[in-house]
């Protein structure tokens, strides 16, 4: 059970970091952190950024559940 | 004040984005509640309440983490590799010509050093976790700490587990700033560090009533009110500089002719030169943590850095502060180009010829206003270490230095951003 949850882990981790890294960054620099310009950006998000965002919420959905159980199976075992 | 909050909230529009920020950052704090596997929760919490926030080693980062690195939550390392990351990529573009270039080159050119700062945060996080977690096997995460807080049956597979986890969540973190950055209000990265930051008040304050009663819980709270409105004071001072523009006829339509003003403000650097300090002045006490405990230099630095309360601490962090002032506001701020771009528009000073003695002039203002600016940050962020040595409180006195500069700063911006917002339906917002 323990095992299975954790390759289950390690797989969604790896991809949600990938998923991740495919979005483009919009974070911007430094400069706009701490007091910076008002730059904000329109333009919306095209369909490949939406289905992007749907599969990178899928992933991050069964990752916590996984994180949850495997909580779950080392304290009570 | 409260009629235009309730506007804001009757504006649809502001109104999605508002919950959306709220949305995201219950998720940033169910992540940092929620323990990584392999870590005995209970072990944690006790090992926790029995040192106290206040020795702690990574004050700071535990700090921005919002208490979550001690935990070894998931969300552990917090927004800290990607704000690492994005000082270290913005420093590499003094110093590395391509990325100089690459900054000069306008959008596409930014959109490149993000994704750059994104691989970086990566590696940080995977370097990071694996350390945290080392330390913790060692029992030296908490000091005076002799439990087992993660599990020791797990193994080595299971230490690479957390490891992947944890760089995971710090992905996601990421991903959680850039969605607020995008759909919501503020700043991703600086919400999410105001959130962990404010996340801690309440208790710290409460230890603070606990510890030393009444009389002393409401003084914190009234200096704490006062030097909030000092903090907003100061962050709002700016000199203006007038710029008139020249008339110009371009077919039959009329240009220019306006006056306006460079604003430049007394602390143009924000917070970054106390972070910056404050994580050069953390690396001896990580060496020292990493060393033999018995040789002398890791005497000599956890006698004088480790609680921050020694004169040669508190001399070497103003004058880092000051320096590196200097150093930000230097590289955000460049007389030379701003001359240059006003000469092309046909701006000028009044009283200054456009071009070189406009550098010098803008450089002289800027390097004296500067000065009071530098001064004021090193003053506030030292107030914490010299409270820590009056009243005997704890070091991470809520009330003090960085936090209270970050949750201003942060602060002032969203509502500023909220009310041009609200400014395109209807004027009269919260600031007058």
């Amino acid at each position: 059970m323990a095992v299975a949850l954790e390759i289950v882990l390690v797989i969604t981790s790896l991809l949600l970091t990938v998923m991740v890294l495919l979005h483009k960054g919009k974070g911007g620099g430094l400069s706009d952190m701490f007091g910076g310009g008002m730059s904000t950006s329109l333009g919306g998000s095209s369909v490949v950024e939406k289905n992007l965002d749907r599969i990178t919420v899928a992933i991050g959905l069964v990752w916590l559940v996984a994180i949850i159980g495997l909580d779950l199976v080392l304290r009570y075992t | 004040m409260l009629t235009a909050f309730a506007r804001a909230f009757k504006t649809p529009d502001l109104r999605r984005k508002l919950l959306f920020t709220v949305g995201i950052v219950a998720v940033f704090r169910l992540g940092s509640t929620l323990p990584t596997p392999g870590v005995d929760y209970t072990q944690i919490n006790a090992c926790i309440s029995a040192a106290g926030t206040s020795n702690s080693v990574f004050g700071l980062i535990n700090l921005f983490s919002g208490g979550a690195l001690l935990q070894l939550s998931v969300f552990a390392l917090g927004i800290m590799p990607y704000i690492t990351a994005s000082i270290i990529v913005q420093l590499l573009g003094v110093v590395i010509p391509r990325f100089e270039t690459l900054r000069k080159e306008g959008h596409s050119g930014q959109a490149k050093l993000t994704q750059y700062t994104r691989y970086l945060t990566i590696g940080l996080a995977v370097l990071q976790s694996t350390g945290i977690i080392a330390l913790a096997r060692a029992h030296r995460l908490i000091p005076g700490c002799t439990r087992d807080v993660i599990f020791n049956r797990i193994g080595v597979w299971g230490i690479i587990v957390m490891v992947v986890i944890m760089t995971g969540g710090t992905t996601l973190i990421m991903w959680l700033a850039e969605l607020i950055t995008d759909r919501g209000i503020g700043n991703g990265m600086s919400i999410l560090i105001f959130t962990s930051i404010a996340a801690g008040f309440p208790s710290s304050l409460w230890a603070i009533k606990l510890a030393k009663g009444w009389p002393v819980f409401l003084m914190v709270i009234a200096v704490g009110l006062a030097l909030v409105a000092l903090v907003v004071f100061i962050e709002q001072g700016q000199r203006r500089i007038p710029v008139q523009y020249a008339k110009r006829m371009v077919g039959r339509r009329m240009y220019g002719g306006t006056s306006t003003y460079i604003p430049l403000k007394v602390n143009m650097a924000g917070v970054i030169p106390v972070i910056f300090a404050s994580s050069l002045l953390y690396i001896p006490t990580l060496a020292a943590s990493l060393g033999t405990p018995t040789s002398a230099w890791v005497i000599w630095v956890e006698n004088n850095f480790t609680l921050g309360d020694h004169p040669l601490y508190m001399a070497l962090y103003f004058g880092l502060i000051i320096f590196f002032t200097y150093f930000y506001v230097a590289i955000t701020f460049n007389p030379d180009e701003v001359s240059e771009d006003m000469k092309k528009y046909g701006g000028f000073v009044p009283g200054i010829r456009p071009g070189r003695p406009t550098a010098e002039y803008l450089g002289y203002v800027l390097s004296r206003i500067t000065l009071p600016g530098s001064l004021y940050l090193g003053l506030i962020a030292l107030i914490p270490l010299v409270a820590l040595t009056l009243l005997n409180a704890s070091p991470n006195f809520p009330f003090g230095g960085t936090a209270i500069l970050i949750v201003v700063g942060v602060g002032l911006e969203t509502v500023k951003q909220i009310e041009s917002q609200l400014q395109q339906r209807n004027y009269e917002g919260f600031l007058r």
